[in-house]
């Protein structure tokens, strides 16, 4: 009895480590998306402050590419727009793994008592 | 200790959490550390970029690998490239990089601004914890409080009132059948149960609140002269037991007076810990001999503790002094021959545990009815008999008693209505006694009760399996039973489960009467 409960527990707690890793996991993938946002923020709001007369470019690889200073604009837009999107996605993701931490954690919670009572049980017994 | 051991739980937390705070402090100053450092360069940049202009061109040493430097010239003075961000690049004058250098401060220093908002709040939080941790240590309050909180867990008390009225309800049509039979005998032993009430109720007064009230006056007056009574009854019980040898023929005026004397009995122990460690003491003596009347024994103190919440202690506990008194001789007689035998066993087995157990009771004999039981038994004990016909009714009224206790008490409720009217002073002592018991079980001396309780509760439900094995022999074999029964307690006589037979002979006597 104690034993199975015990195996049963201790699946339940590789479970719970698994979730608890992809929680961190978007976690910090949603913190990079957050400095990466307001990185991109600053882009934007400082090639508003530039005027048509500046030349921008973009580092791809080793090269800076010259790009039309609209056009870049506009790309930062849409990598703001993205994301943003990826943000919302991940925020999803998050409430979604603390919900099911949360049922883990009172599964193993439950399970934990179950096994106590057991082990107590046994001791008793013996 | 309770409140210590508490304290001893939170310091470690409390530690611990204003460890926590005082990393994220630490990780915030970093952080701090780092942006100052970012906006100390910025400005130095925005010196720079302001003052660059000024010349066409200047006399630079340039970096020529990281070892060597060599001479050169800086031109284009006013022509900068910023990195705006995301590989983004933008040429510009140096004014516009003054102006996004600008912009960038704006920035660090709302970043600036928000981390020393953290850091206040984890420093405020952390001072918070620490007052915590100092109010709690120092000072008693909280202490008390988490008293307060174990007493409750002891306090279980309202659920075992709640287990109780389920047991109670199911019993009811037991009861009711019973009581039609029982009515006319009750009856007459109401009238004593109700003083024996006020006695009781007195006592728990007493015992749990020390509130004087009218009602508590009478009840504590009332007690005193139970008292005095048992007492006088305990020299009469020697005499009493020893012309206990009646006839079987009221072997239904026996049961029910047994199953009054039960309730009573059982009352008394569940009204105070040392009176249910006395139940379970004689329990386990019964056990020894391992027959249907220990479990039917027991069935019953854990049946009455269940009834017994509230109203029906108080009742039947007094009733049973003046029962035993009045009724012993009468219930005695009634069961003498199996009571006899049985007693005789039980004597054997009681004894032994009874006398150590006599003592206790003699102790607690102030303090609760079923103290004075006891004292009634131990006194007996000399002559043993009348205990053993008390115990042993309550064995042989549990046998039918699980119900017919139940149903007496409901009985005793109609006669209390009824008697109410003559006795004003003993339903208000009643309903009074009721709440009282509850209150005083919470309070004080509960814990024990509670524990003792519950205990009986676990008994009762052992006393369950033993009731149905014995009906269904009754059922199976109506006729038969009394001939079972007699051989029983032929047996029984050496042997202790004469229990079995009384229950049949209750039912069987019953059908047999009627047939």
């Amino acid at each position: 009895m104690a034993e199975a409960i015990q195996k049963k527990l201790q699946s339940e707690v590789e479970k719970y480590q698994m979730i608890q890793k992809d929680l961190s996991k978007s976690m910090s993938a949603r913190q990079k998306l957050e400095a990466q946002l307001t990185e991109n923020n600053i882009v934007k709001e400082e090639l508003d402050l530039l005027d048509s007369q500046n030349i921008v470019y973009k580092l791809i690889g080793p090269v800076l590419v010259k790009q039309d200073p609209d056009e870049a604009k506009a790309t930062v837009a849409k990598r703001l727009e993205y994301i943003n999107g990826e943000i919302q996605r991940h925020e999803n993701l998050l409430k979604e793994l603390e919900r099911k931490s949360d049922q883990h954690r009172e599964v193993l919670t439950s399970l934990q008592q179950e096994y106590q009572r057991a082990q107590g049980l046994a001791v008793g017994k013996v | 200790m309770a409140g210590r051991a508490v304290e001893s739980d939170l310091a470690p937390d409390v530690g611990r959490l204003r460890e926590e705070h005082k990393k994220v402090v630490k990780g915030c100053e970093g952080q701090i550390e780092h942006w100052r450092k970012v906006e100390k360069d910025y400005d130095s940049l925005q010196e720079r970029l302001k003052t660059l202009p000024d010349q066409l061109s200047y006399d630079i040493m340039v970096p020529f690998g990281p070892l060597a430097f060599m001479p050169g010239k800086l031109v284009h003075t006013n022509e900068v490239t910023v990195l705006l961000g995301d590989n983004w690049f933008a040429k510009c004058s140096a004014k516009q990089a003054d102006n996004i250098v600008e912009h960038r401060k704006k920035h660090v220093k709302r970043t600036l601004d928000d981390l020393h908002k953290v850091v206040k709040n984890f420093e405020d939080r952390a001072s918070f914890t620490d007052d915590l941790d100092r109010v709690s240590g120092s000072k008693g309050d909280y202490v008390d409080i988490r008293e307060e909180v174990l007493n409750d867990e002891a306090l279980t008390k309202g659920k075992r009132r709640v287990a109780h009225k389920p047991h109670s309800k199911p019993k009811m049509d037991y009861v009711v059948a019973l009581e039609e039979a029982e009515e006319d005998e009750e009856e007459e032993e109401e009238e004593d149960k109700e003083e024996k009430v006020r006695v009781t109720e007195g006592e728990d007064r007493d015992g749990g609140k020390g509130v004087v009230t009218e009602e508590d006056l009478w009840a504590q007056l009332d007690a005193l002269e139970a008292q005095e009574e048992q007492l006088d009854e305990r020299d009469r019980m020697c005499d009493l037991t020893d012309t206990n040898g009646e006839d079987t023929s009221s072997s239904s005026e026996e049961e029910k007076e047994r199953e009054g004397t039960g309730q009573t009995n059982d009352s008394p122990k569940e009204d105070h810990a040392t009176s249910d460690i006395h139940g379970s003491q004689l329990n386990g003596v019964l056990h020894t001999h391992p027959e249907e009347e220990e479990g039917k024994e027991e069935e019953e103190g854990e049946e009455d503790p269940n009834a017994l919440p509230t109203i029906y202690f108080s009742h039947t506990v007094e009733p049973k002094k003046v029962r035993i008194n009045t009724g012993k001789n009468t219930m005695l007689k009634f069961s003498e021959r199996k009571e006899q035998k049985e007693q005789a066993k039980n004597k054997k087995k009681k004894n032994g545990k009874a006398n150590g157990h006599s003592r206790h009771d003699q102790h607690h004999k102030i303090t609760t009815p079923a103290d004075i039981y006891r004292l009634f038994v131990d006194v007996v004990n000399g002559e043993l008999i009348p205990r053993k016909s008390i115990l042993k009714s309550r064995s042989r009224e549990n046998s039918v008693c699980s119900d017919t206790s139940e149903s007496s008490a409901a009985d005793f409720e109609e006669r209390r209505s009824a008697l109410g009217r003559t006795l004003s002073h003993d339903d208000a002592t009643h309903s009074d006694t009721s709440d009282c018991v509850t209150e005083e079980d919470s309070p004080p001396g509960i814990p024990l009760h509670s524990g003792s309780r519950f205990e009986a509760f676990s008994g009762t439900v052992v006393e369950k399996d033993p009731l149905p094995s014995s009906i269904p022999h009754l059922t199976i074999a109506p006729p038969a039973l009394p001939t079972i029964l007699e051989r029983k307690s032929e047996e029984l006589c050496t042997e202790a489960p004469q229990e079995p037979p009384k229950r049949v002979s209750k039912f069987k006597a019953a059908r047999l009467q009627q047939k």
